[in-house]
């Protein structure tokens, strides 16, 4: 399992390394605005196309470039129900500090779970190559921390229903 | 190593010019004003002007070698044409007539007149009005599809060349009665104003950094899929070479000679193109030092899979299952190289050195003649 994560982060650090040639690039619709393109998506020959990198069924990645931004959306695996609801509780705490991350949606696109947008400011402030050092390291903690915290949910489960059922002996 | 000098000025370059006795240096710290350095010794230099009254990111600046004057493009819409009184640089407006951002900027030949590549799909090309002291422009309208992202001269001073993020290269007639002569420009100079000479449909992605060579006989650009094309006989029946390469696209071209292209762009260090005797263009290498990458931290054969599962795991540990950080693109630049500009010694036609600045900040100087491989290609 571990060979499999590993080359779908490097399937996703690749096309990320591909597509993160972003410039400076003024909106051609509204005048003296400079808005990210992925977003806007009102000049369609400004879009390329998108990429969607499967593990599974349950785990994909959306890569959407334009010349000025790039978006990259990541569904995370959920087994379970108890899975589901830690990994949205989550990924809401985190989006609901987005400005901490810079690089952060507030919300994600349809369909998956957290969402990054990435700019061309981004890639002058910051280098590029830790930038996508960032989104992979993100995407390794991230099922690490899920089974973490379903682990320790597990064992104050039990716990708590050994404590419980001591009061009946 | 073929970089001779290296100095960062800023945190960011958009663009830079230099002066016509290549003392000094103009360029953009990635906000609105232009800052002039001076050189006083080697890798000393020192900020003289600072240029201000553009309000917006300033996108093209561009240094006339006989006149001596500085036109600069901002995204704000305007253009100002700088000329040094004394001390003083005094601007004088361009009535431009944009609806959208100026991208691009370059003074014609005769630097009677300039282009300004603009995101309202358009280009203006001004010239300078005695009986009302300013400069007007003229519109080349509905031709493109898309932001103009470069423009490039003919040496004829008619022609004009642009790149546009429609994916497509076209010619233009710039004639302006009045500003122009008909003498000496050949027979093919007939057109009018804004007449579409030819169109380019190579690329499926967007353009950018269209140059003429040395000659004006071929044009080179630079397409986002990791393409750059090169087209003879520029004319009613072109011919056209595309050359693909592995690496990350470019931004903008230099022709060195009629046989030598340099392409700065994503991948941080200037690529050469050379073209053979029997004129097929190709890939040569990079310039500047980088490091081979190691062939067992980034494959990911079988082989080197089933390796790491036996050793790497009591080896690096937990580490096996994560990726390999990535690896870091060795050279002078650090960040995309988005400008790229000649350097001629006094009296000297043939080019040796360049410049180029980019995203980190720094501006470098080239120099070609150390290096033995290219010598029979000047």
């Amino acid at each position: 399992m571990a060979n499999t994560l590993r080359l779908y982060l490097t399937c996703i650090r690749n096309t990320l390394e591909a597509a993160m040639c972003l410039q400076n690039f003024p909106c051609q619709e509204v005048e003296r605005h400079n808005k990210p393109e992925v977003e806007l998506k009102t000049s369609p020959e400004l879009l390329l196309n998108s990429v969607v990198i499967c593990r599974n069924e349950a785990e994909k990645c959306l890569i959407e470039t334009s010349i000025n931004s790039l978006r990259i959306s990541l569904k995370v695996k959920q087994t379970d129900e108890l899975e589901n609801i830690l990994t949205k509780k989550f990924l809401r705490f985190l989006s609901m500090r987005a400005e901490a991350f810079q690089v952060l949606r507030r919300k994600p696109v349809q369909g998956y779970d957290i969402s990054f947008l990435i700019t061309n400011y981004h890639c002058e402030e910051m280098q590029k190559h830790k930038l996508i050092d960032f989104i992979v390291q993100f995407m390794e903690d991230i099922d690490k921390e899920i089974s973490e915290l379903k682990l320790s949910v597990n064992t104050r489960g039990r716990l708590v229903a050994t404590e419980f059922l001591k009061q009946f002996i | 190593m073929a970089a001779v000098s290296v100095h960062k000025f800023a945190e960011c370059i958009t663009c830079h010019a230099w002066s016509p006795d290549q003392s000094m240096l103009a360029l953009c710290p990635n906000n609105n004003e232009v800052h002039i350095y001076k050189q006083l010794e080697q890798d000393k230099w020192e900020r003289i002007h600072v240029l201000q009254k553009h309000d917006q990111i300033v996108s093209g600046i561009d240094w006339s070698s006989k006149s001596n004057k500085i036109v600069t493009v901002s995204h704000d819409r305007n253009s100002y044409v700088w000329n040094q009184e004394s001390t003083e640089w005094v601007p004088t407006l361009v009535i431009l007539r944009l609806n959208r951002a100026a991208l691009c900027v370059q003074w014609s030949p005769k630097e009677n007149k300039f282009a300004v590549g603009s995101g309202a799909k358009t280009v203006c090309i001004c010239y300078y009005e005695q009986e009302n002291n300013w400069w007007v422009s003229k519109l080349i309208r509905k031709r493109h599809d898309s932001s103009v992202t470069s423009v490039a001269w003919h040496p004829n001073n008619i022609y004009l060349a642009t790149t546009s993020t429609d994916g497509k290269c076209r010619v233009f007639s710039t004639f302006i009665k009045g500003v122009d002569t008909r003498e000496g420009t050949g027979s093919s100079s007939d057109a009018k104003f804004g007449e579409q000479i030819i169109q380019l449909d190579l690329s499926f992605c967007w353009a950018f950094g269209v140059k003429w060579s040395p000659s004006g006989n071929t044009l080179a650009y630079a397409g986002h899929n990791s393409m750059i094309y090169f087209v003879d006989e520029v004319g009613p029946s072109p011919l056209a070479q595309s050359v693909a390469f592995r690496d990350l696209p470019l931004r903008d071209v230099l022709y060195i000679s009629e046989r030598v292209v340099i392409g700065v762009g994503y991948d941080c260090s200037p690529m050469v193109f050379v073209a053979d005797e029997r004129g097929l263009w190709g890939f040569l290498r990079f310039l500047g030092e980088r490091k081979p990458a190691a062939p067992s931290a980034t494959s990911s054969s079988q082989f080197s899979e089933a390796f790491g599962k036996f050793y790497g795991q009591s080896k690096y540990g937990s580490s096996n299952d994560t990726v390999q950080p990535s690896r870091r693109r060795a050279g002078v630049h650090e960040n995309c190289i988005n400008c790229i500009l000649p350097l001629n010694k006094t009296g000297d036609s043939t080019i040796t050195r360049f410049s180029t600045s980019g995203l980190d900040g720094k501006v470098v100087i080239w120099d070609l003649q150390k290096e033995e491989d290219l010598s029979e290609y000047l």
